[in-house]
């Protein structure tokens, strides 16, 4: 929940992205671009190491990125995504003669660390349509969901993103900040630098200028690292509000200023103290010889159950993990750090763990308006289980995150991840020895040059992504969220008390009419 | 022995069921007992399929080297080596019914051979068996306890109470609570003994002759005069047989018979996808967990006439390189043991049929489901009250499916089925290395937290709708009957 630090995530996810990630074009290029690549040079005289095509539309989306920001040296006037369309359009000519050099380009000295690439804006909707030339789509199930791919460098992000958010994207789609509340503060933080250096242009006032041309480009670069969490869009909806809200007389520094301390109050009231009182009531859910079950990793669960602790109630926790992203290791970690008995199971596990179990505290992602609990994906299951078991589910959620949208199932509304994420590296090793038995097509298609004799030699982690990737009919799902059915929750802590699933929307309405 | 651990030195092979079946036909009995009996301790040979497959060739073995022709000795050398068998590796529990069905085959040969000649003291034996039930209600109490006396799991063994229908739900959740009643237990055991319950109606006649078949385990282990008496009445008949008889060959026999139990083995997934057409429809979502060559091959089967979508689910952390290699290749062993078994074209993956594989986390279970259609589960063991011993995160799949009123659908051959009831799930449940979930190199995370990996779940029966085996399809709650049919009472405690 710290302030994002510019520095090595920014680095590190840089370097990999040539390595793992396609290559992000920008939209605009490829709208342009595909109608044209008939006429022009074709790929030919590149280098053809990788996927020729590939390669060098990361080369053209690099030096057009570095182009747009050097015209772009000037203050914003209109909207970015139109600025980028047509220069790119300008650029392609250029970028294609020069793209060879692209990458051994020094970097210019205007440069800051944290920003090594220039940004170029990415149409979202063009890019999911391009993704999926490469790339299958989750069909079936997810086809209807964004899937466009993360962004895991800056390079794809329009001008005028502000470091610290880029910084912050990063750390978004790296998981290193991850958890709604945190995202949630993290964001909040990081748009504080970006009002405090925004400078209100002539002719038109920060109330009606400051939104359209400063914060839009900021969360229009957050959403494409990762889709915006709900308490996100409630925060960005309420700091929208406060800033269209300003008297247009107000002097420019008060108008940042009250905007700064408005923020403050709104993580205080909102999470800080929020959390404070939701730690008080749910510390007394829970009593002496409790053994209390909670899933993946929430930030307020943790402070309850350490909290629980140092107030000396003796219980034991029991934590229920899932992969991949394992959030719950550090939560059981943490939990034993402080002393407390802690036990671990995996998802699999669940049903053993659910009776052990006495009480399920679990952290929301979001409320929804119909009582449903939007959470990290494999919470309905464990609540189901535990519900079946008769246990108390407690959801512990400030009612910042409380939402008045309603979902019925987990696919409708969802967030979509890589689905080479649920393969870790010790998984993609143990999955080698199958190559000599792999379907012969599957090889070929990949155009595999080694043959089959030194192949399980020569086969690397790496490939077994492509195999999943190359494969006919398969694939691998990964969301990041489900919905939980209000009837197995039988209590939500918010900071205005104790309430039923059912009475979220009224205390959404009241938290959101206040004002 | 030797020469089979020479042999795995120069090829590097890990032991396993290949090299055991190898070694067997070189290797004396006893030693291969021992070989065997290690195998299954060090997990070497695991999971149901190669467990039945080393059994029955290692009590083909037992038998043929048997001396003699006393039915009686057969048996108790078949028990005693059931017996070390069971107790090396209780979880197994697929090892005890191959024991228990070779018994069985055992005293069908014997029964055979009874039938032909006059059953004059049928109607006496009848009787008796109807005046003893009182007593031995008031005894049953004693079964789980003989039956822990050599095994450490506490099962209640399927008693002739329990077989009956209506007492089924009772009896699963309740088993050792309902012995304490014995108002109930007296009215259910004398249904149970009026009717020879566990015998198919058609052989209502020709079976009465054996003694008390319901009620021979209690005998057996009674400390009571009538119960001491009836089991002497057993032995004696048994001993009968050992008589010379010119017409029945005992021993070939019974390796008939255990051949015919291997074929069975060989045949089950075959007979299981025969009947795949029958349940899977066009268009359907299907999903399904681990690795499992029986429910691949039933929905390669059914993939040969339908277009379908397939879901599966990894089972993380124990079989999802299995489940990896399954979905990719059609295999999920890929180390050893496919030589043996290689059938060529029938390692196909069902990506390779046209079918669409969606493989997902074990935590996506919940929100895919209202979008899948049928589940399809692979089985460990299947227990007598229609519950079952599956892959880890089976539990949750099948409840999920229970909630969102999918059909769960259990793929099992014949040889899974057991004749235990559950009276305490937990001892069923093997539990795992815990540096698959959390890698030991993760030393003070592993220090300061315990952490679980069980490697089963138990799925009561409530929340399975259809059994598929390579008898076809049944209701969870016909199960009981099935084990009836394929297992004597007088067996059910090895």
């Amino acid at each position: 929940m710290s302030e994002p630090v510019a520095g090595n995530p920014v680095q590190a996810s840089d370097t990999t992205n040539g390595a793992s990630a396609p290559p992000p074009e920008t939209g605009a290029t490829n709208g342009s671009q595909t109608p044209s690549s008939a006429g022009a040079p074709a790929p030919g005289p590149e280098p053809k190491k990788l996927s020729a095509a590939e390669l060098k539309k990361q080369k053209q989306a690099e030096k057009q990125a570095r182009r747009a920001q050097a015209k772009a040296a000037g203050p914003p006037e209109t909207n970015p995504r139109e600025i980028s369309a047509k220069e790119s359009q300008k650029q392609v000519k250029d970028s294609k003669q020069a793209s060879k050099d692209g990458k051994s380009k020094p970097t210019p000295p205007w440069r800051r660390p944290s920003q090594p690439t220039v940004p170029v804006f990415k149409d979202a909707k063009k890019e999911a349509k391009d993704s999926t030339q490469g790339k299958k789509l989750p069909g079936l199930f997810f086809g209807h969901l964004y899937t466009e791919r993360r962004e895991h460098s800056v390079t794809g992000a329009t001008k005028g993103v502000h470091p610290a958010v880029l910084a912050l994207g990063l750390q978004y789609s790296s998981y290193e900040i991850c958890g709604s509340t945190a995202r949630l503060v993290a964001m909040l933080l990081a748009f504080k630098p970006v009002i405090e250096t925004y400078e209100t242009p002539e002719g038109t006032s920060l109330a009606r200028h400051f939104i359209s041309h400063q914060l839009s480009p900021q969360i229009d670069y957050l959403r494409s690292c990762r889709p915006l969490s709900v308490g996100m869009s409630n925060a960005i909806r309420w700091l929208k509000d406060v800033i269209i809200k300003i008297d247009p007389a107000t002097a420019e520094e008060d108008a940042k200023r009250d905007i700064l301390s408005s923020i403050d109050d709104f993580i205080r009231d909102r999470v800080t103290v929020a959390d404070k009182l939701i730690e008080e009531y749910g510390e007394k859910k829970i009593e002496d010889g409790d053994v209390i079950l909670t899933y993946a990793a929430s930030s307020i669960v943790e402070k309850t159950l350490i909290r629980a602790h140092k107030a000396g109630r003796s219980f034991s926790v029991i934590v229920v993990d899932s992969k991949p992203l394992f959030e719950g290791k550090r939560l059981a970690r943490k939990l034993a750090y402080h002393g407390l008995s802690v036990k671990y199971f995996l998802i699999t596990g669940a049903s053993h763990a659910v009776k052990q179990a006495s009480k399920v505290f679990l952290g929301a992602h979001a409320m929804m308006s119909n009582g449903r609990l939007y959470s990290r994906v494999g919470t309905a299951g464990v609540a189901m289980l535990a519900h079946a078991q008769s246990l108390p589910v407690i959801v512990l959620c400030e009612s910042v995150k409380f939402t008045e949208r309603v979902a019925l199932d987990s696919i409708v509304g969802n967030e979509l991840a890589p689905a080479e994420e649920l393969l870790s590296e010790s998984e993609r090793k143990d999955m080698l020895p199958l190559k000599p038995y792999l379907p012969s097509g599957l090889l070929a298609r990949l155009g595999a040059p080694e043959g089959e004799g030194d192949g399980e030699k020569r086969a690397e982690p790496g490939d077994v992504v492509k195999w999943i990737e190359g494969a006919e009919n398969l694939q691998m799902l990964q969301v990041l969220y489900d919905v939980t059915p209000a009837e197995y929750i039988d209590i939500v802590v918010t900071e205005h008390g104790s309430l039923p699933p059912t009475s979220v929307p009224v205390v959404q309405f009241m938290s959101t009419d206040k004002k | 022995m030797a020469r089979d651990m020479a042999q795995a030195a120069v090829t590097i092979v890990t032991p396993g069921l290949s090299t055991f079946l190898k070694s067997l036909k070189t290797t004396p009995v006893e030693p291969s007992i021992e070989n065997f009996i290690s195998l299954l301790k060090r997990r070497q040979i695991r999971n149901s399929r190669p467990c039945a497959i080393a059994t029955t060739a290692l009590l083909h073995r037992v038998v043929g080297e048997f001396k003699g022709r006393d039915a009686g000795k057969l048996i108790e050398r078949i028990r005693e080596v059931g017996r070390r068998l069971v107790s090396a590796q209780p979880h197994e529990v697929v090892v005890g019914n191959i024991v228990r069905r070779v018994l069985g085959l055992v005293r069908e040969v014997v029964d055979d051979s009874k039938d032909s000649e006059t059953n004059a003291n049928s109607e006496i034996a009848q009787i008796s068996q109807q005046e003893q039930s009182p007593s031995q209600s008031a005894h049953r109490p004693n079964l789980s306890s003989t039956i822990s006396s050599f095994s450490p799991l506490k099962h209640a063994a399927a008693e002739p109470g329990q077989l009956h229908a209506s007492r089924q739900s009772e009896a699963t959740s309740e088993s050792r609570e309902l012995l304490k009643r014995p108002m109930l237990s007296h009215s259910y055991t004398s249904i149970a003994a009026g009717v020879p319950m566990s015998h198919s109606l058609f052989g209502l006649f020709s079976y009465q002759d054996t003694p008390s078949a319901s009620n021979t385990p209690t005998g057996h282990h009674s400390p009571t005069g009538k119960g001491g008496a009836l089991t002497s009445h057993n032995l004696e008949k048994l001993a009968d047989f050992s008589k010379p008889n010119a017409r029945v060959d005992l021993k070939a026999e019974v390796m008939d018979g255990i051949r015919e139990l291997q074929d069975e083995l060989e045949q089950s997934d075959e007979q299981i996808a025969s009947n795949a057409l029958d349940h899977i429809h066009s268009n359907e979502i299907i999903l399904t967990h681990t690795a499992s060559t029986s429910v691949q091959r039933f929905l390669l089967n059914a993939a040969r006439k339908r277009k379908f979508t397939v879901v599966h689910a990894e089972t993380h952390p124990h079989d999802h390189t299995a489940t990896h290699g399954i979905v990719l290749t059609g295999r999920k062993r890929y180390n050893e043991e496919h030589d043996d078994d290689d059938e060529g074209s029938s390692w196909k993956p069902l990506i390779a049929a046209g079918i669409e594989v969606y493989v997902i986390p074990d935590s996506h279970v919940f929100a895919i489901m209202s979008r899948v259609n049928k589940v399809i589960l692979a089985t460990h063991t299947v227990l007598a009250n229609g519950g079952l011993i599956a892959a880890a995160g089976a539990a949750m799949i099948a409840r999920a499916a229970k909630e969102h009123q999918t059909p769960v659908v259990v793929i099992s051959g014949m040889y899974k089925l057991s004749p235990l009831y559950p009276s305490d799930t937990d001892e069923l449940i093997e539990y795992g290395d815990a540096g698959s979930v959390v890698p030991f190199e993760d030393g003070e995370f592993v220090d300061r937290v315990d952490v679980e990996n069980p490697l089963y779940d138990y799925v009561p029966a409530d929340l399975v709708s259809l059994y598929i085996t390579n008898l076809g399809g049944h209701a969870p709650s016909y199960l009981y009957r099935i084990v009836a049919d394929h297992y004597r009472q007088e067996d059910i405690t090895l």
